[in-house]
């Protein structure tokens, strides 16, 4: 990092954070910490959804994504606008004339206490660990900038987010994404951009948008069905719309950010901003990606990105003849890569067939040294499943963007982060304080008292996600990560407000047992199959329901109350 | 803690009802998906 870089990373940090704080003013009730007071514009709750989801491992993480396994990623968003007309059309206005603060506050209203504690225990288990992840990321990059040990750069990043979260509320945290997600957009377009601009001369962009297709790189719709594949359009239409129905509509970090709408039409129009704009953002993002590849076409980029590994493995014995057997099919690929768009440019049919055999071949190539030298790090002390996919796009843009545009994409990375570690632990904050706390610790406090404990639950959450960042590494793919552990929750909490909309007749007993038996099958199938994260979400959602049904007709729950109006 | 208030519910401010708006959005998804398995397609 030059100064400059240093000076435009500092000065947007600042910024971020004093407009976010500026704009909290009068947060000084606990309705105004945790829900502004019902008061926040569409278009600051949806860029504030978008900010929530898209955190610092969208921009790390998806484009490594896309450079190691090409665009079938974004086929994980396509269940997200079923989802979003859905949770729009039910959920937005029960939880409004609900009148509650957060989404399990409703399940007691709808069932009884003990639904509303476990729900309540099951998002807390399960962003909490999400929370640890979000912190990670950009750890990764103070570390690979820096030189720090992960673990002192996660600390710093966890004591920032936390001062600013407690002393902010959710109207900072909303406020201060609106002005993040303008720096994101900005940031994404000068990315592409450069990485266009320093493509070879002879390169040009539609040159390279045939290599990435030619290396697969732009398979942006896989239709083949596949119950352990985790990215085909099957799993992105059904599996997704899960995974989306249960995190905007049951978990309380995007629930709270539609709840402090200052109407249900509000809510409605910041959820379908998100159901229209999400797909064509990721979509961008995987491209940065898969334009990141044909540039390492033609500059050679390191067998592993992570440079304290490949530091570590080059002396071995073993390194050398996998570095030149990796050198040996760069060159390879460069040179195929040349003659495909040779042939491609003369029109010749036979020539660009075989062209395009011999550059794919390159490619199986270089997946190979590269899968030999990930074999070497694990085989020397590294972590099993070790993965590099999280640093290769920020190693391009430390070594090749210019001065100035390198602090503005840190910047990006760092204050995305804060913006959603922010609405992460303000949401954990919330259900600890509004649906423990209160309910079964203190019910009848001061205003002032609940707002202290709202801080001190927030410092306490923001202690608990630096303490499980750790665990972030040993995951691969950040992305994929987050989803997943997601996963293994969301399939049971969303049984259970799929029970408590669509079946009036089952009761709080009935729904218990449905939700314990939903996690039972998830980790069942975590632990023991091989299927696809994403169809985890309806795994859990159909033993929730199947077994509420069942204990219901069995008559062993109780008549259910009626919901309210 | 003190109690919220109920908020409003209005009509979208585009195609009139909000039943219309929900079908945009999925008609939207369809031509996305098309457009990006056209774009695969073309370049695989």
């Amino acid at each position: 990092m030059r100064v400059v870089d240093w000076i435009v990373l500092v000065a947007s940090l600042v910024s971020i954070i004093a407009y976010g704080l500026y704009r909290s003013r009068g947060s000084n009730t606990v309705d105004r910490y945790l829900l502004a007071g019902k008061s926040m514009p569409w278009y600051a709750m949806a860029l504030s959804i978008m900010a929530t989801q898209a955190s610092a491992i969208t921009f790390i993480s998806t484009t490594g994504q896309s450079y190691a396994d090409g665009m079938r990623f974004v086929q994980a968003y396509f269940g997200l606008p079923v989802a979003m007309v859905v949770i729009c059309a039910t959920v937005v206005p029960v939880f409004h004339h609900a009148r509650v603060y957060t989404a399990y506050e409703y399940l007691e209203q709808r069932f009884d206490s003990k639904t509303r504690a476990l729900a309540s225990i099951i998002f807390l288990c399960q962003r909490g660990l999400s929370a640890g992840l979000t912190i990670y990321a950009p750890a990764i990059v103070l570390s690979l900038i820096l030189g720090w040990p992960e673990r002192l750069t996660t600390m710093v990043m966890g004591a920032t987010v936390v001062t600013y979260t407690v002393i902010g509320g959710i109207k900072a945290v909303t406020w201060s994404d609106v002005q993040q997600m303008g720096i994101i957009f900005l940031g994404l377009l000068i990315a592409l951009i450069t990485v266009i601009v320093l493509l070879p001369s002879p390169v040009s962009f539609g040159d390279a948008v045939y290599l990435a297709g030619a290396a697969g790189r732009l398979n942006a719709v896989t239709t083949h069905f596949d119950w352990n594949d985790r990215f085909n359009i099957w799993s992105g239409l059904i599996g997704s719309t899960f995974l989306f129905l249960s995190y905007f509509g049951c978990d309380q970090s995007q629930v709270q950010r539609y709840l402090t709408g200052r109407s249900i039409a509000e809510s409605r129009l910041s959820l379908l901003f998100n159901a229209v704009a999400k797909i064509p953002m990721q979509f961008f993002i995987l491209f940065i990606g898969t334009m990141v590849f044909v540039f390492y076409l033609f500059v050679q980029p390191p067998v592993l990105f992570q440079h304290a590994e490949l530091d570590r493995i080059r002396a071995t014995g073993d390194f050398r003849p996998i570095d030149a057997q990796y050198q040996r099919a760069f060159e390879h690929r460069r040179q195929a890569a040349l003659l495909l768009v040779e042939s491609h440019h003369s029109q010749d049919r036979t020539a660009e067939t075989r062209a395009r055999a011999d550059y794919r071949a390159a490619q199986g190539e270089i997946d190979e040294a590269r899968t030999q030298a990930s074999r070497l790090v694990e085989r020397n002390g590294g972590e099993p499943g070790f993965s590099d996919i999280n640093y290769i796009f920020l190693s391009f843009v430390t070594r090749y963007l210019p001065a100035g545009i390198v602090g503005l994409v840190i910047a990006v990375i760092f204050a995305a982060t804060m913006s959603a570690s922010s609405g992460e632990i303000n949401s954990l904050a919330t259900v600890t304080v509004v649906d423990l706390y209160r309910r079964y610790f203190r019910r009848q406090a001061s205003d002032h008292h609940y707002l202290a404990a709202s801080r001190w639950a927030t410092l306490f959450w923001g202690a608990y996600a630096v303490a499980f960042a750790g665990w972030g590494k040993k995951l691969g793919s950040l992305i994929v990560a987050v989803n997943m552990v997601g996963s293994l929750f969301y399939g049971s909490l969303l049984g259970c407000f799929v029970v408590a909309f669509a079946f009036r007749r089952v009761g709080g007993t009935a729904v218990f047992i449905g939700m314990l038996a939903g996690e039972a099958a998830v980790f069942s199938a975590f632990e023991f199959t091989g299927m696809s994260y994403l169809w985890y979400n309806v795994l859990g959602c159909a033993v929730v329901i199947a077994t509420a049904l069942a204990v219901t007709a069995a008559g062993a729950a109780r008549p259910a109350t009626p919901p309210p109006q | 803690m003190p109690e919220l208030r109920d908020v409003p519910d209005e009509p979208p401010p585009f195609l009139r009802t909000w039943r219309r708006v929900y079908g945009a959005v999925l008609v939207y998804l369809c031509l996305i998906i098309a457009a990006f398995y056209l774009f695969a397609r073309a370049y695989r």
